[in-house]
């Protein structure tokens, strides 16, 4: 097998000091293949997103290591580390600049990295996320939160990165345009042979996206499955299947009232 | 036999310098003890029909209606006053995220108790105990230890629980809840929804869901309305999503991820501009 | 209008720029239409546009000489009127060439505070809040000591080693100004710091240097910068207040603070003398109040639409 991409071994995170330390993230490993795509998941505060903010240096280790194509990643990242990996947050409301113009957003990382042409670049940029150059010199609040979260897309996507981490990028979105930016995270993977490491806490959108997976429950590693095994239901954990049983809806059990019962007092 | 809620031809409008935003444009429905769901994208009305049957309209909101009447009061007529005591009381709402709806100076004890005797003219000591039931009711462990506990010590399920609990001690007939899971794990979700199912049921409460999560809704509620651009555009009877006509519901149960059947790529939702006229 | 905007207008607010230059050009002309449309923003934009224009012209607008006395018998301390139109002081000086004069001096202080305590008071309260830990700690602390001591005093004693004389007063005004700019700018970076879309350019590899500069300090520019303009009528007065103890302007130089100091005795009596630089004292205050106030809202895109 080629080297991963991304390899992942006993990573902990610790945040706090003294009595009040939380162990945000317990012993978790795992690797990426080029061209891969990882989903995370468990519920919220299971440490999703420390795994992202551990690998980009946001969060400190306390313990484990991590290599990007077979080399040890040094802290503090070089700037070879961020042209390869990037991320898109949640929250397209937060994760853009309120006084850049979409323009200005999407210029920064290519002063930073001193690439030319970037206005050809930008325009480019828009058109690969399915916006017109008429949206070039908008501000974030002018865009709509689905275009928000295509311009964070065109922003992790300008330096070419081979990895992009998605932490929840549909989760504060309609179902409707969910679906879109979905199938444009899925026409992007395609056209640059992008890896994906998706978080989210919904189970049928890592399955669309991702093949393999990681549940994830107070910072360990509980279970390592795979989307078809999301499918047709053959989780090895209680905690996976119970998740996957409350995702499908809600579901009466045993005989309810009928619902013109009599008021309880009166 | 007199509906519990009766709304017909609503309207919310909010009059701004740029122009009239028509937040609700005429929707009608009659409620009756029962759970009806209300689902739709964001800003498609849902949260101000809400607040408008409670008369919680922001300020320069105007409400106006053919009829809007609880239990047979009419509440366009009805004076500040008499809707203030009835909600609360007799109607009530849940919101999404109990960490800004709750008062974070407060111990999660006092603020029930508090809700509980703005209505009710009892002693101290039974508004303890009554608040000591409600939260059991909620199926909270421990009730005596967490009515001393302030909001931001709890977990998102947990807090919403506090909300239901405080929301429904003074018995209301009429609940409405605003995206009372969206902010909530699906296996919470599940928690929340049946104690809900329980109570309406046991109560015979009229529950009015507001949701953008079509499935949860259908699964959970006796009917469904489906409001696009601030009106109804389709009525479901419960589960029967399948016989969703008219194509913006359609689409959206067609652009979910599903994990059995998915399809790539996910099918878009294409608006058409006579849904919203 | 029955008439379309003119190819002008319409290239300035068009929605979909062609170039960077006309973007820039077209969000000037969107903030400046909204600080057009800003009433009390305009009386301050007027107030202080006047104040340059009489500083810059006070030679051609002066009716007699700002320094030079005139005749100690007949002309001390006279109510305005024809001749001098805003009277005398007890030196025989028109109270009016004074005043225009005196503008001068008043620019150059608010001027010169702003632009020296404002830069410091922005890098400290940045710099602070974006690092945090012990260079936060030590940032503060320091904060804190000048806070602690009354700026009139702490302006003093820096006059006192720095030697009297106006450009000492400012400086001393300028090293005394910054503490509040500082603690209000490291609040805002407090809550800025860890957004998300400061994550996003550590991400892309950008330097501390570059968030604090491009991207944090931006937005703690506006309300600095407002409160430097409700500052404005307090360094006025300090600066009158060392003009008053000897320690800044020195009569007979024509400034405002001074110009109330020496008015001060003739209070009953003569009005004027104190009253007129006084007036003019509030109305600049006033002045660049109303102008902060109206560029906070001018400069945020958001408030247009
Ligand atoms: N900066 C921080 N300081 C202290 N605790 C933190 C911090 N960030 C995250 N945590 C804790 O780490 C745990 C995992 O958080 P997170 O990774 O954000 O969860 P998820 O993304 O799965 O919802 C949580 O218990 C959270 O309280
Ligand atoms: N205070 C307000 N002022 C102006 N417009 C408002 C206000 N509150 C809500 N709206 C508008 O009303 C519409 C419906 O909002 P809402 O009922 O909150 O939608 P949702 O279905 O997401 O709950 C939106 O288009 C929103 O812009
Ligand atoms: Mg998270
Ligand atoms: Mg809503």
């Amino acid at each position: 097998m080629a080297t991963p991409l991304i390899e992942a071994r006993n990573l902990s995170v610790r945040f706090g000091v003294g009595r009040l330390t939380v162990a945000a993230l317990d012993d978790v490993s795992f690797t990426l293949a080029p061209g891969e795509s990882l989903g995370l998941v468990g519920e919220s505060g299971s440490g999703k997103s420390t795994v992202l903010r551990a690998l980009t240096g946001l969060a400190p280790l306390s313990g484990g290591s991590l290599k990007l194509g077979g080399v040890a990643v040094p802290t503090p990242r070089r700037m070879n580390f961020f042209t390869a990996v990037q991320m898109v947050f949640q929250d397209p409301y937060a994760s853009l600049h309120p006084r850049h113009t979409v323009d200005q957003i999407l210029a920064e990382p290519l002063a930073i990295h001193r690439i030319p042409h970037a206005e050809t670049r930008i325009v480019a940029a828009l058109r690969e996320v399915g916006l017109g150059p008429s949206y070039r010199f908008r501000y974030p609040h002018q865009l709509s939160g689905g275009q928000r979260q295509r311009i964070a897309i065109a922003r992790a996507l300008i330096l070419r990165p081979k990895v992009v981490l998605l932490d929840e990028p549909t989760s504060a979105l309609d179902a409707s345009v969910q679906a879109e930016i979905l199938n444009l995270l899925e026409d992007l993977r395609r056209a640059f042979g992008l890896a994906y490491i998706l978080v989210s806490h919904d189970l049928a959108v890592v399955a669309h996206l991702c093949e393999r997976l990681i549940v994830l429950r107070q910072g360990r590693m509980i279970e390592e499955t795979t989307a078809g095994a999301l499918r047709d239901g053959s989780v090895k954990t209680d905690y996976t299947r119970a998740m996957l049983a409350a995702s499908g809806g809600f579901t009466r059990v045993g005989p309810t009232a009928p619902p013109t019962a009599p008021l309880r007092n009166t | 036999m007199t509906p519990l809620l009766e709304v017909e031809d609503l309207h919310v409008r909010f009059p701004l310098t740029e122009g009239t935003i028509e937040a609700v444009r005429g929707i009608s429905f009659t409620l009756g003890r029962e759970r009806l769901g209300i689902v739709g994208e964001s800003g498609s009305g849902k949260s101000q029909t809400g607040r408008a049957i409670l008369g919680l309209t922001a300020r320069p909101g105007e409400v106006t209606a053919k009829r809007l009447a609880f239990d047979g009061i009419d509440l366009m007529a009805a004076p500040e006053r008499l809707r203030r005591s009835l909600r609360g009381s007799r109607m009530t709402m849940v919101m999404q995220d109990p960490r800004y709806s709750l008062n974070p100076v407060m111990t999660v004890g006092q603020q029930i108790i508090e809700s509980y005797r703005a209505h009710k003219r009892v002693s101290g000591r039974d508004a303890r105990r009554a608040a000591l039931a409600m939260l059991d009711e909620v199926r909270i462990t421990a009730p005596d230890r967490v009515m001393a506990l302030y909001p931001h010590e709890l977990s998102g399920g947990m807090g919403q629980r506090v909300m239901i609990a405080m929301m429904l001690i003074t018995g209301p007939e009429l609940l409405i809840a605003d995206e009372p899971t969206s902010a909530l794990d699906v296996t919470v979700r599940g928690e929340v929804l049946r104690i809900l199912d329980q109570l309406v049921a046991e109560r015979g409460m009229g529950l009015i869901l507001i949701s953008h999560d079509l499935e949860m809704v259908a699964s959970f509620c006796d009917r469904v309305l489906v409001m696009y651009a601030g009106k109804i555009v389709e009525e479901l009877a419960s589960g029967a999503l399948d016989q969703a006509r008219h194509p913006y519901t359609r689409g959206l149960i067609g652009c979910l991820p599903k994990l059995a059947g998915d399809s790539h790529p996910l099918p878009v939702l294409t608006r058409d501009p006579a849904w919203a006229r | 209008m029955a008439a379309g905007p003119s190819p002008l207008t319409a290239w300035l607010t068009t929605a979909e720029p062609q170039s960077r230059t006309q973007a820039r050009v077209g969000h000037a002309y969107q903030s400046f239409r909204r600080l057009a449309r800003n009433p009390t923003a305009m009386a301050g934009l007027v107030i202080v546009g006047l104040l340059v224009f009489v500083a810059a012209f006070a030679p051609l607008l002066a009716t007699h000489s700002p320094i030079a006395s005139g005749d100690l018998r007949t002309e001390r301390l006279l109510p305005p009127g024809p001749v001098f139109w805003l009277g005398t002081d007890d030196q025989a000086r028109d109270i009016y060439s004074r005043l225009l004069y005196g503008s001068r001096l008043t620019l150059a202080v608010v001027i010169l505070v702003s632009i020296i305590a404002t830069p410091i008071g922005l890098a400290i309260g940045t710099v602070s809040g974006y690092f945090g830990g012990w260079l936060d700690r030590v940032l503060m602390r320091i904060t804190d000591i000048f806070l602690a001591f009354p700026r009139l005093v702490l302006a003093l004693a820096f006059v006192a080693a720095l030697g009297p004389g106006i450009e000492n007063a400012i400086i001393a005004i300028a090293i005394t100004a910054w503490p509040p700019y500082a603690r209000l700018a490291r609040a805002e970076t407090l809550t800025i710091r860890n957004s998300d879309f400061i994550h996003a350019v550590r991400l892309q590899g950008g330097s501390s240097l570059r968030i604090l500069l491009k991207h944090i300090v931006p937005l703690c520019l506006s309300s600095v910068t407002v409160r430097v303009t409700l500052d404005m009528a307090g360094i006025i007065l300090t600066a009158a207040g060392l003009g008053f103890l000897g320690l800044g302007a020195q009569p007979p130089t024509p400034e405002w603070g001074t110009m109330i100091a020496q008015g001060r005795r003739f209070l009953m009596d003569q009005w004027w003398v104190a009253a007129v630089p006084g007036i003019a004292i509030f109305v600049v205050s006033l002045g660049f109040n109303l102008l902060g106030d109206g560029l906070r809202d001018a400069l945020d895109p958001k408030a247009s639409r």
